[in-house]
């Protein structure tokens, strides 16, 4: 969804809202179009919320302050200031924006997260998180975490857990599991016992062997050699992975 | 003593809820229980003829939800048991007839009524039929099959239940072979709570006597042959929901002991 508001600014829906890009448009400029075509697009942007890209610009508090009355008067809520200048990303960090794509960029200390995934783009910041559940994932349930996923339960045939990270299964995996969905190579899946329909790990697929599996082995899966392998768990292969 | 209302349902079809439904309200009939069944599978009945009764109906349960008749006209009374009734469903009709607050309603006049036991049938599939089935359920019962494909429709069905907040659901696994089991050909009554981790109610051991009664529209339950194994496997069913603790029937007892002993250390 590409929306011209006029010949520099441009709108782009983005998982998270909409991402406005001022392009060669000066501040002044930038405010006048936006005071313009708010009011024209108010059924468009009412209720959404909104990054904006400001390029090389350099902009103090007041002046976001200022874009931020501007979209809240039209009912548009700015959570996200993009900037290549450090002073204006300093200054929308100070007023509790994000400075980047993909919800909020800092931990609870303040400091800016790693990103683990380069591949990252804008994502749904409630999926952001990493998810402990502790019930049995039946047949038809689907879960999906940004970051990893712990089960404390079976996984049952017929259910997938999808995860941007590592998942954990502490119970009997038999499901589909999908670890490092963002196309991370060093996540793992491990399992009490792994007996499962189908491993990803990034962009590799394993079928597991014929022979069923009954007796309670902790086994971990990960890419070895650019292959899903599984190895039944023992402390030294945590070293291996890390 | 209140009303109890349970859903016998299954996800999968053709597993035997019907059958299931026809001998469990029989058998808690037999216990001089006054009990309702209710054919919740608009337009594919069935349990009327299960349990004889096809030939009585008059009314059914989408005429008492649009009101056409009173809930007392559309209640069969069957033949053989003083307090056994039946509201078969519509024939003419689909899903879409009944809603799930219609049958919320139906139940509590049924609870008025007295009944100590409401039965309802649900149809397969996890679609409206299925929520109608369950929203009314005070309790609810899995059919399931020794089959693969049967097992994971009862876990999505289960999964389900959890989620409606109706659970946990109880289980009855149908047309267990016990000779194809000790062959390791059928999945055993472990492999399926294995997977399904939910308590088991009943245990139906396949037997020609189930078809023929449901065939005549004599629900096996009802046969006044005792000890005979699916006979007493419903029976004892009705006393499981009554709260009695009642051994499962050895499915296993036909094979020597020796057999036996070792299927143990082969299954472990």
């Amino acid at each position: 969804m590409i929306q011209q508001m006029s010949e520099q600014l441009q709108i782009k829906g983005v998982n998270d809202g909409l991402l406005i890009s001022l392009g060669s448009l000066t501040y002044a400029e930038f405010l006048n179009q936006l005071n313009k075509t708010l009011p024209e697009k108010q059924a468009f942007f009412q209720g959404s919320r909104v990054a904006i890209d400001v390029g090389p610009m350099k902009l103090n508090g007041r002046h976001i302050a200022e874009i931020s009355t501007t979209l809240t008067q039209y009912g548009v809520e700015l959570w996200s200031i993009l900037s290549d200048h450090e002073d204006t990303r300093e200054a929308a960090r100070k007023m509790d924006l994000g400075t980047r794509l993909g919800g909020s960029q800092t931990d609870l200390d303040g400091k800016p997260l790693q990103t683990r995934h380069k591949t990252q783009t804008a994502v749904n910041p409630s999926l952001q998180e990493d998810l402990i559940i502790k019930e049995t994932i039946r047949s038809g349930k689907s879960i999906y975490a940004d970051g990893s996923i712990v089960i404390i339960g079976d996984v049952n045939p017929g259910a997938e857990l999808i995860a941007g990270g590592d998942v954990i299964v502490w119970g009997r995996l038999r499901g589909l599991v999908h670890a490092g969905a963002k196309g991370d190579q060093a996540a793992i899946i491990c399992a009490l016992v792994l007996n499962p329909t189908q491993l990803r790990i990034a962009d590799k697929i394993a079928i597991a062997p014929d022979e069923k599996q009954t007796a309670v082995i902790p086994e971990q899966a990960t890419i070895t050699k650019g292959q899903i392998v599984a190895e039944p768990w023992q402390p030294k292969s945590i070293s291996k992975t890390s | 003593m209140s009303t109890t209302v349970i859903t016998i349902t299954s996800g999968k079809g053709g597993v035997g809820k019907t059958t299931i439904t026809a001998n469990l309200a029989s058998a808690l009939a037999m216990q001089n229980k006054k009990v309702v069944a209710i054919d919740a599978d608009i337009g594919l009945r069935n349990l009327d003829v299960v349990m004889g009764l096809e030939n009585r109906i008059v009314y059914d349960l989408v005429d008492v939800i649009e009101g056409r008749c009173r809930l007392r006209q559309a209640m069969i009374k069957d033949k053989r048991q003083a307090e056994l009734y039946l509201i078969p469903a519509a024939q003419t009709r689909d899903k879409t007839a009944v809603s799930p607050s219609d049958m919320m309603l139906v139940c509590n006049q049924l609870r008025d009524e007295g009944m100590d036991y409401i039965i309802i049938d649900s149809p397969a599939g996890i679609e409206r039929g299925f929520k109608n089935a369950i929203t009314p359920a005070d309790r609810v019962i899995v059919v399931t099959n020794p089959e693969v494909s049967a097992v994971r429709d009862a876990d999505r069905i289960i999964g389900m239940i959890e989620a409606e907040e109706k659970g946990p659901a109880k289980l009855i696994i149908n047309r267990i072979k016990p000779a194809m089991v000790d062959r390791g050909e059928m999945l055993s009554v472990d492999d399926v709570i294995d997977i399904l981790a939910v308590d088991i109610i009943g245990i139906i051991p396949e037997d020609e006597s189930i078809l023929i009664g449901s065939n005549r529209g004599t629900p096996v339950a009802m046969s006044s042959v005792n000890g005979q194994s699916a006979s007493q496997a419903f029976k004892n069913i009705a006393q499981r929901v009554e709260g009695h603790n009642i051994p499962f029937i050895d499915l296993t007892a036909k094979t020597s002991l020796l057999d036996r002993v070792s299927g143990f250390f082969s299954r472990s």
